[in-house]
């Protein structure tokens, strides 16, 4: 599904990535931990297409295409959904008319015919009902006002309706009170299915309580210098990152 | 990025009055190419003396006023050239020609509203609509008015205005024949808007239609009044159109104004209000353009609580030029007035705004906000703002903010994540922005127009 070989990438001039190696196959869930700084983020935008990142060496390929070649839009058409650490505000861009803009971008990109507004209607019903969202949220201009919870449920809402192939949840639980984490987990893992594979990017262990990852990866100064199975993450949670970074370095 | 003049000082302490200072000299020989557009004689013998003394005085004071220059603060930005090389004369005699059907496609679809249409500056009684208005309600053509009730017309018509802003308010008044006349008595609610439709349809030689316009609502009168501009066909002409808003005591007027004209369109228009105790204005200004368009608006106060809202939405595209200036003085205590006017300006499209907000010393408790805000698209488009608050009283609540900006990469870098691509990302930005000001129409036939406009403007936007 993905795979990334020896990536580099640079931000204003500072290497942040320095050669990232990463297999993710279908259906997988894989969690990246990283202390702060060690370019989990930068993986998720320059996964993502965004602006700002020079990528120097390396290739990514995503479902067998060059994804580093691809705009952004391209890429979220192919089927790699973001979900942000801070979703942005767009006053006066109304949700149902973003959401409508978005499922229908992506079905004309791939040769399917574009929803009508009742179709499209039908089907945001269904999906709301599935992560038990409010209604509310679609009539409001996107994100704008929504507190921290509600713009991470529109996010999941936002992918349950895109069906991504890949999902890469960015910090997902930053700024999440408990019960708001719950209901975002939950709304990520009704989403889990043999097709879709998930890169979770988190600092925090206790995310991977309610997403349960099969792969986890520690990120440090821009390699992957750890990989395995989820009792990775609770051994970092027991002992913090130092050890693991220290064992690398020696 | 060309921000001219972006300036987004405190308050300057200079007076900055759009009153015309006499002109210069060397503006004398150019102001011959308006001269033509006076009339000979002041006075066609029909009319009542006093509307034969508004008109010599006005083509006294538009002589003595001579064209403004780059030198007068309020044309700094907005330059004549374009406009005297046209050659404008004016146009003489009502088109009669017109048919109903032919107007049809120009109709806001399922907008139920009394309708006054003028053609080139004239008004068309057989292309408006008129039909059962309510009791207390004079509505038509100021020509007719003018000569079978002046007296009607005679506390209002000239007094709002009065000396005017500039020389095409003077030039206006100068030859003030006809135009729309909306009387409501004490007490009415009109129960449908009244749309005033000005079409323009090319001339022989390109001409200048000067269409004058009175509203007066009576005290606790209420009503909206939808003001459009619009073309057949791409002619070049220029309007110099004037309204005096007189509204009395406890009134309420919505205004909703929509300029749209032919791209070769040459388009002023001065806006005179007069707002009496507790009365309330709600205006809405969409300026699409032509291809050079002025529009001055200016409020007094005559009595006190009152409120006056002036909203405005501006697209300027390439070879457009769109300028509006606000002129709103508070002299009396315990009113309010609000100006939120948002700009989105892209090719090589050029936008003035000017806002003046006067709170003289006797005005205390004013409540004032003014606010300005920009989208630029491109590097060749260009917006001149100036907000201005000039404030001499010291217990009043003033506010002024001004932003010219880009589409923030951030918003437009989640759309494209989405899968939307940039251009129309970009569109959806824009309309955000438009959006606030589109919403605020309240009228649902216009609102969906005028988005429809924006919406295609910006497809087709060089960027």
């Amino acid at each position: 599904m993905l795979s990334v070989n020896g990536l580099k990438a640079k931000v204003d001039d500072k290497e942040i990535l320095r050669g990232l190696d990463l297999q993710v196959g279908a259906g997988e869930v894989h969690a990246i931990m990283g202390p702060n700084g060690s370019g989990k983020s930068t993986l998720a935008h320059v996964l993502s297409g965004r602006d700002g990142y020079e990528v120097t060496a390396g290739s990514v390929s995503f479902d067998g295409k060059d994804l580093l070649d691809l705009e952004p839009e391209e890429r979220a058409c192919l089927g790699l959904f973001l979900a942000f650490q801070y979703p942005v505000e767009l006053p006066g861009v109304n949700n149902t008319y973003f959401l409508k803009a978005a499922l229908n971008a992506k079905r004309k990109y791939n040769g399917e015919e574009e929803l009508d507004a009742v179709s499209f209607l039908r089907l945001m019903k269904e999906k709301l009902k599935v992560l038990h969202l409010d209604d509310s949220l679609l009539k409001r201009p996107v994100n704008y006002g929504f507190s921290g919870g509600e713009k991470k449920r529109n996010e999941i809402f936002q992918m349950a309706l895109l069906e991504p192939k890949l999902a890469i949840l960015d910090e997902t639980d930053s700024g999440l009170d408990i019960d708001a984490l719950r209901i975002v987990a939950d709304g990520v893992n009704a989403l889990r299915s043999p097709e879709r594979s998930m890169l979770v990017v988190t600092h925090y262990q206790r995310l991977l309580d309610y997403i349960e990852p099969d792969y986890v990866h520690v990120l440090a100064k821009g390699r992957i210098i750890r990989s395995g199975g989820k009792e990775l993450a609770l051994e970092l949670e027991e002992k913090g990152y130092g050890w693991i970074v220290d064992e690398a370095a020696a | 990025m060309t921000a001219a003049a972006l300036n987004t000082q405190a308050p300057t302490g200079k007076a900055a009055t759009p009153a015309l200072t006499p002109a210069q000299t060397s503006a004398h020989t150019q102001a011959q190419a308006l001269d033509g557009w006076l009339p000979e004689r002041a006075t066609d013998g029909q009319d009542p003396a006093w509307v034969e003394t508004l008109r010599s005085a006005a083509a006294e004071r538009a002589r003595a006023l001579g064209l403004p220059t780059r030198k007068n603060e309020g044309w700094r930005y907005t330059g004549l050239q374009a406009l005297l090389q046209q050659g404008f004369a004016p146009v003489s005699e009502a088109l009669e020609a017109l048919q109903p059907e032919d107007i049809e496609d120009l109709l806001l679809p399922d907008l139920d509203a009394y309708r006054v249409v003028m053609v080139n500056g004239y008004f068309a009684p057989a292309l408006s609509a008129l039909d059962g208005l309510p009791n207390g309600v004079v509505l038509g053509g100021l020509h007719t008015t003018l000569t079978e009730t002046p007296d009607l017309l005679a506390d209002s018509l000239g007094e709002v205005a009065g000396d005017g802003a500039h020389l095409f308010s003077a030039l206006n008044t100068a030859t003030l024949s006809d135009g729309m006349v909306l009387l409501a008595e004490r007490g009415v609610l009109l129960d449908k808007p009244v749309e005033l439709l000005h079409l323009s349809v090319g001339t022989e030689s390109p001409g200048v239609a000067q269409p004058r316009h009175l509203v007066r609502l009576g005290e606790g009168a209420r009503g909206t009044l939808i003001e459009r501009y619009a073309s057949l066909g791409d002619a070049t002409y220029c309007n110099n159109a004037l309204i005096e808003l007189d509204l009395g005591h406890d009134s309420v007027l919505e205004h909703r104004r929509l300029q749209l004209e032919s791209p070769n369109a040459f388009h002023v228009s001065g806006v005179y209000l007069r707002q009496g105790t507790s009365s309330r204005y709600d205006a809405i200004n969409i300026g699409l353009g032509g291809r050079w368009a002025r529009t001055d608006i200016i409020t007094r106060f005559a009595g006190e609580h009152a409120e006056c809202d002036l909203q405005g939405l501006y697209l300027a595209g390439d070879g457009q030029l769109i300028d509006y200036h606000l002129d709103v003085r508070h002299a009396l205590p315990h009113c309010s007035s609000r100006e939120n006017f948002k700009g989105i300006v892209h090719g090589k499209g050029k936008a003035v705004f000017d806002g003046l907000v006067y709170v003289a010393r006797d005005a205390q408790q004013t409540d004032a906000a003014m606010s300005n805000r920009n989208l630029l698209l491109s590097q060749n488009a260009e917006i001149d703002t100036k907000p201005q608050l000039e404030i001499y009283a010291d217990d009043v609540k003033c506010s002024h903010g001004t932003t010219v900006g880009q589409i923030e990469p951030e918003m437009l870098f989640y759309l494209r994540s989405r899968g939307i691509a940039e251009g129309l990302a970009r569109r959806m930005l824009c309309l955000g922005f438009a959006g606030e000001i589109i919403g605020a129409l309240g009228i649902e036939p216009l609102a969906e127009h005028v988005s429809e406009v924006v919406g295609q403007r910006l497809e087709h936007a060089p960027l």
